[in-house]
Parts: structure tokens; C-alpha cells; sequence
């Protein structure tokens, strides 16, 4: 029986973590989201810029990055949109250029005044890595092979006529799961050229990114789904990271669950074979 | 339930990769190997039409015979296939190393250590503000009580020993918080492909 407790199958954990995700996002109980600093920077930041200004999004993942960053990215977006923020894109990852469509191709149904061209640009993926976004910095052009994403000539947008560079970006925000991603955008376009950097990442990263939001580096990030819910609730377009906080909370709250019992287990068992 | 072909396939994919949950099978390979396939299949695609079609009309439409220099260098990792000039392929390694490390030497140092060493140092005592006190102070014992656990010429008793311990329980707790986040993702993951599967398959939720 001690030993069952501490050595639950792992299909039944499946199970019930799927139950109990499939009935919150089924029936949801509406849990409050409060916004955390971190979210609130990034909004503010953005709020914050001139209308007409240019920011730099980095798409830094592919398809797995997908359930956290890809409703942080709408979200963002959207919020530009309202404030009339134009956007250049692009990214490290091979995925980056199909990772942008997704998420403006989501958004841009809600703001029919936008142009591809002028309100946006997909520069999409770029080989290289920090050489790429090195050269990115000052041209454009000659880093993205002169088009963009859908391979179109970079010299035929309005927009780029404006961008030249990412040193033409009022500020970056870049959506990461991993290498390359933040240290490689502090370390060459940040902190050389002092562009204020944003960072959205997956949960994973996140121990990882905080000592670069503590020491000012990174001004601030929109963490995990969590983080993307709360700018979800910011920009009052609840999506699918809100609809997805009760049944990440309860999964979290059966994890807690397993991880006690498992101790317990443990604890009774190795208290069992002494009194042996 | 959905009547899109392709959200179907997505479904049978997504199921058969969770089939190993219960047991190694067939479905489960087909739909690993499909994706190690289309992925790798994507990734050359994608270059080739983003990047190396582009630049190659640099070469032959504006005459800039000069960018064949580098293809040549980067061809040759391929002559480690040759017998008798796989040394060439370390002009190509060379290139990169040098590269490389003159890049990390001039960029990482400030941005990743000095930066970072920088922000450190906190006054252990902000007036009007206990929270901010409390955090200075964690950060700096976790930091120097961390770097000292590292220490390995000083032999470990006493105070010393008592340092090294904080850092180890700080490791700890970092290693917690990292295992938490990594739970939450993979949550994160499996929580979109039942949002999926509920949803744009099975058209349970909106």
C-alpha cells in the first residue's frame, strides 16, 4: 500500500491530468487573473511610444512555442495596433517567418485599416544567427538578401523606406523558447545600441530570464501563458491563455497533489524499512 | 466536430503522439518520424527560398563574383568525406572558431558578465522599503554564498562550511523554481493540444 502511494502510475497521472484539463476548459470557473509588474512593464512600454513608431518583433520559436507565446504575440500586436505602432519582423528560428503570419494573419481581421507594407513587415527567417542579427542592426537589407518573408522586394515597401535597421526600432520585443534568444539580442543589439528590449517567453525560460529584468537589461516580460493571459486581460481581448489559466491552475494543483503523496510515500516507506 | 481534412490529420498526429503515454506503437512512430522528416524537409525549403535563392542573385544578376569566396570556404567541411583532404575542412572550422570567439570576447563580457556582476550590487538597507531590504539581501547572501560553494580550494568547515550550505539550499530552491516552470510549460503544451483536440477538432469549447 506505501509503495503504491509513492509509485503511482504514470498513465493514470496522464489521465487525470487530462480529465481534469479537458472538464476546466469544458467548464470554466472564471479564476482571477491579477496582472503581474513584469506584464505591466512591457504594456506601459508600449503604451508609451509615439504613434508611427517602429518596433522590432523577434519571433525566436517554431511550433512548440506555440499554446504560450503565439496568444502573447496576438496580444502584443493587437495593442500596437490601437496605438498605431508598426512592426518589423523576423528571427533566428526557421520557423520565425510562418510563427509571424499565424499571429498577424489573427489579428489583422480585427484592423482592416492595416496594410502589409506599411503597418507591418515579415522579414521572416534569416540564417546566421548573432551574425545575422549583427548585420540586421544596420542593414537590413543586405542581411535579409533584400526581401522579405514572402519574397517580395524589401525596396518596395513603404515601411522599409523607414527601416533600415533595427537601430530604426524604438524598442524590441522578442518571443523566445530557448537558443538563440535573449542573451543573444542583449548581448549584440540591446546593450550596444541601448534599444530597450521586451521579452515574452515560455515558462521554461523564465528562471533564466529574470536575472536579465532584475539588472535592467530586459525592461520587462510577459512569462509563460500566465504572463501572455494577463496581456490578454490588459488589452481586454480575452483569448486562448485566459481560457487556458483555470485548467493550467487545477493541472497545477493535481501536480502539488502527486508530488505530496509521492513524498508522503517515500517518507512512510523509508520509516517502514528501519522499523524492519 | 470538425469536417476540415487537414484538422483531422493534426488530430490523428497529435493522438498517436500521445499513444506512448500508454504503450510504444506503430502510430506513435509514424507521426515521430513524420515530423523528424517534414521538419528537416521545412528547414531546407525555407532556407533555400528565404535566403540562399535571394542571395545567389547577388552573385549572377549584380555581378558580385566576390561572395563565392565564402561558399567555397563553407563548401569545404564537406572535404572531411575525402580521404587525403579531410584536413582542408579545418580551414572551414578555423574560420568559424575565430570567428566565433572574437565575437563572444568582444560582445559577451560587458552584456553577460559585467552587466550582471553590476546588478548585484544592492544596498542591503532601503529606507521606507523592508520588501526591497529583504530582496537586496537575499540576492546578495544567495549570490556570494553561491560563488563560495564553487570555491573548491578552501576546505569546507565552520563558517566556511556554513556559506557553502546557504548556497547549496539557494541552488535548491533555484533548481525548484526552474522545475515548477518547466511543469508549468510542459502543462502549457499539452493544455494547447487539448485546446485543439476539444476545440477546433471536437468543437467543445469555443
Amino acid at each position: 500500500m506505501l509503495s503504491k502511494i509513492g509509485n503511482v502510475d504514470r498513465r493514470i497521472i496522464y489521465v487525470l491530468l487530462c480529465a481534469v484539463i479537458a472538464i476546466a476548459l469544458i467548464k470554466p470557473v472564471g479564476l482571477a487573473i491579477k496582472v503581474s509588474a513584469e506584464t505591466k512593464k512591457v504594456y506601459d512600454a508600449i503604451d508609451r511610444l509615439p504613434p508611427g513608431s517602429i518596433v522590432w518583433l523577434g519571433f525566436e520559436f517554431d511550433a512548440g512555442g506555440i499554446p504560450e507565446l503565439m496568444p502573447a504575440a496576438r496580444a502584443i500586436i493587437r495593442h500596437g495596433f490601437q496605438k498605431d505602432i508598426r512592426f518589423v519582423c523576423g528571427g533566428m528560428w526557421t520557423m520565425a517567418g510562418d510563427m509571424a503570419t499565424m499571429a498577424f494573419d489573427a489579428v489583422k481581421k480585427d484592423f482592416p485599416d492595416k496594410q502589409y507594407g506599411v503597418d507591418w513587415v515579415n522579414i521572416g527567417y534569416r540564417p546566421g544567427n548573432t551574425i545575422w542579427l549583427d548585420q540586421m542592426i544596420k542593414d537590413a537589407a543586405a542581411a535579409s538578401a533584400g526581401v522579405d518573408s514572402y519574397g517580395n522586394p524589401l525596396a518596395d515597401l513603404p515601411l522599409m523606406q523607414e527601416f533600415t535597421g533595427i537601430k530604426d526600432a524604438k524598442m524590441m520585443i522578442i518571443f523566445v523558447t530557448g537558443t538563440p534568444g535573449t542573451p543573444e539580442y542583449i548581448k549584440t543589439v540591446s546593450t550596444p545600441y541601448g534599444i530597450p528590449l521586451a521579452v515574452s517567453t515560455i515558462s521554461v525560460e523564465v528562471p533564466g530570464t529574470m536575472p536579465y529584468i532584475n539588472s535592467g537589461q530586459v525592461l520587462g516580460g510577459v512569462l509563460g501563458m500566465k504572463g501572455a493571459a494577463e496581456y490578454e486581460v490588459l488589452v481586454n481581448k480575452p483569448g486562448s491563455a485566459v481560457a487556458g489559466m483555470d485548467a493550467q491552475s487545477f493541472a497545477h494543483a493535481l501536480i502539488i497533489l502527486f508530488i505530496i503523496l509521492g513524498n508522503i510515500g517515500y517518507i512512510l516507506e523509508k520509516k517502514n524499512s528501519v522499523a524492519k | 466536430m470538425s469536417t476540415n481534412p487537414w484538422v483531422w490529420i493534426q488530430a490523428f498526429l497529435t493522438l498517436a503522439l500521445f499513444s506512448i503515454i500508454f504503450v510504444d506503437n506503430g502510430f506513435y512512430k509514424f507521426a515521430e518520424h513524420a515530423y523528424v522528416g517534414l521538419y528537416a524537409g521545412y528547414t531546407v525549403v525555407v532556407t533555400w527560398f528565404s535566403y540562399i535563392r535571394p542571395s545567389s542573385q547577388w552573385i549572377f544578376r549584380d555581378h558580385k563574383y566576390h561572395y563565392i569566396i565564402p561558399i567555397i570556404i563553407g563548401l569545404l567541411i564537406y572535404t572531411r568525406y575525402i580521404k587525403g583532404w579531410a584536413w582542408v575542412s579545418r580551414y572551414n572550422m578555423a574560420f568559424m572558431v575565430g570567428v566565433g570567439a572574437g565575437f563572444v570576447l568582444a560582445r559577451d563580457f560587458k552584456s553577460l558578465l559585467l552587466d550582471q556582476v553590476r546588478a548585484t550590487f544592492k544596498p542591503l538597507f532601503v529606507s521606507g522599503s523592508l520588501l526591497t531590504t529583504i530582496n537586496n539581501i537575499v540576492l546578495v547572501v544567495g549570490v556570494v554564498s553561491v560563488m563560495w560553494y564553487f570555491l573548491f580550494t578552501v576546505e569546507k568547515k565552520g563558517t566556511a562550511g556554513t556559506i557553502s550550505s546557504i548556497g547549496r539550499v539557494v541552488m535548491m530552491v533555484a533548481f525548484g523554481s526552474a522545475f515548477g516552470n518547466t511543469v508549468m510549460a510542459r502543462v502549457s503544451l499539452f493544455l494547447g493540444r487539448l485546446q485543439f483536440l476539444l476545440g477546433d477538432w471536437l468543437k467543445l469549447i469555443q
